[in-house]
């Protein structure tokens, strides 16, 4: 499957992850300046969404443990997570924003 | 002034110890608080709560919260002895809430609330049946969700099997009480054969007569997401029960049984046994044991154990005994768990005795599962699990079917 249609980039809030279901999947979506990261809207440690947590330079943050995640890599950056959390390619084409869940990395 | 307490740090610890030992005649279990028939006085969960932060309530189909439970999409076939009466009864039968149970969780209350039959099996009093009860239920359409009410009572003295049998492919809740008499011995087995698409919930209970014993077999393979609970009173002295599991989590599972063994009466025993085996990505199982030794329950035995064999990466098992205790007046109380993968000096050892790796890992599978399984006592079941075993491990960790 080929990227999907989840939103419109105006919806997107500078820093705020916002949830969407792109295809089946659960993906929280953050925007940062004129970049947006996606990533699955599911903590690997206790299956919390991480849409409802916070995001600073670049991690978005489980609001129920502290553990936080890269939204470049998914890598988990400090515990009690330790299996990253899938991250999916993002593409701006005008003012849609496409992710494509079939490539996590 | 002269009323001024003197000594207020003195009440608040005496208040504080009030509070947490047993003194007056309600002792609530911490991890099982009191139930509730009123579906309305269990708040939907959000899956924070200690009851539910295990189960994945997006694959619930939302029977936690208020999904129509009115489904008639299955088959029910019985095959009993003639001096065992089974059958479809009115939920005005006095069967219906005779182990005392209340339900502990919303989905628990929903289906007692939605029910309006019941299926009720009576060994008779001094019976003794040899051939086992089944009561097969195949379930034909995941999408519509039902519920059901199982009772077994097993009368005074008598002596026999039951055996629930799940399948097919269904969205099920449903209660079952087991109420035996003074004196009654019963195997009940629960089986739990669903094809990959079937979610279970299912709250069992059963209630103890003096010197009655029970054997509880949970045996849970199939489906999508199995959520049992199970657990046990006492209504008399000398009661015994035996509590074994088994289950076997491929990729995408969830397994989740949740055990509770409320000791209110002396001289009671109870020992709960799980073994699971898990393999594949995203297989999950929850364990989770409780026993609460009430102050009455002095000279109380009582052990559970689980043991986790986790056979390939991306599995996850998880694993929680717990044990309340109120007297330290007993014979014994103890609880284990453990979660590991294959030892690999037993697969050493095998192979330097000339077997083959495939047939070592088979091997130690076997080894660890025969063990709960020939506590079971039914032979024609015992050669069912044995394959079942056999069939899962020839599909997911691909070792060819024994020869």
């Amino acid at each position: 499957m080929a990227a999907v249609r989840a939103c419109a980039m105006a919806e997107l809030v500078e820093g705020k992850p916002l949830a969407f279901e792109v295809g089946g999947t659960q993906v929280a979506l953050v925007r940062q300046g004129a970049e947006v990261f996606a990533i699955r809207d599911e903590c690997s440690h206790a299956a919390i969404a991480l849409s409802e947590g916070d995001v600073e330079s670049c991690e978005i943050e489980c609001w129920l443990h502290g553990s936080t995640f890269s939204l470049r890599t998914g890598e988990a950056l400090n515990l009690p997570a330790t299996e990253p959390v899938p991250v999916y390619p993002v593409t701006v084409e005008g003012d849609d924003v496409l992710v494509d869940v079939a490539h996590p990395s | 002034m002269a009323d001024a307490n003197p000594h207020p740090t003195g009440t608040a610890s005496r208040d504080n110890v009030a509070a947490a030992v047993e003194t007056g005649d309600v002792v609530l279990s911490h991890l099982h608080p009191q139930g509730s028939f009123e579906p309305a006085d269990h708040a939907v969960p959000t899956g924070l709560e200690e009851i539910w932060r295990f189960t994945p309530l997006k694959r619930l189909r939302g029977l936690h919260d208020d999904a129509t439970l009115t489904g008639d999409a299955y088959t029910v076939q019985v095959d009993a002895d003639p001096a065992v009466t089974a059958g479809s009864v009115g939920a005005d039968d006095p069967a219906r809430g005779s182990s005392g149970y209340v339900p502990a969780d919303r989905i628990s209350a929903r289906a007692w609330a939605e029910t309006d039959r019941l299926f009720s099996v009576v060994i008779p009093r001094e019976a003794v049946v040899d051939k086992p009860t089944t009561i097969s239920l195949k379930g034909l359409d995941a999408e519509k969700a039902g519920a059901g009410h199982v009772v077994i009572t097993a009368e005074p003295f008598s002596r026999s099997t039951v055996v629930l049998d799940y399948s097919g492919s269904a969205t099920w809740v449903d209660n079952v009480e087991i109420v035996l008499g003074d004196g009654a011995q019963l195997t009940f087995l629960s089986v739990q054969d669903w094809d990959d698409d079937a979610v279970h919930v299912t709250s069992q209970h059963a209630s103890i007569g003096r010197d009655a014993a029970l054997r509880h077999v949970a045996v849970t393979f199939g489906g999508d997401l199995v959520r049992f609970s199970a657990s046990c009173d006492y209504t008399g002295p000398g009661g015994e029960i035996d509590m074994l599991g088994l289950y076997f989590a491929d990729a995408g599972q969830h397994l989740e049984h949740r055990l509770f063994v409320d000791h209110d009466a002396p001289h009671t025993r109870s020992n709960v046994d799980y073994k699971g085996a898990l393999q594949g990505q995203g297989a999950h199982t929850v364990w989770i044991g409780n026993i609460l030794i009430r102050k009455v329950a002095e000279g109380i035995e009582t052990y559970e154990s689980n043991r986790n064999l986790v056979l390939t990466d991306g599995a996850r098992a998880d694993s929680v005994p717990n044990l309340e205790i109120e007297t330290g007046e007993i014979h014994g109380a103890g609880h284990a768990s453990t979660t590991g993968r294959f030892d690999d000096e037993q697969l050493f050892y095998l192979r330097s005795r000339g077997i083959a790796e495939d047939e070592a890992r088979r091997l130690v599978v076997h080894g660890f599962f025969a063990d709960i399984i020939r506590k079971i006592g039914i032979p024609e079941v015992q050669e069912r699990l044995l394959a079942s075993v056999e069939a899962e491990l020839s599909t997911t960790v691909g070792l060819p079917v024994a020869t």
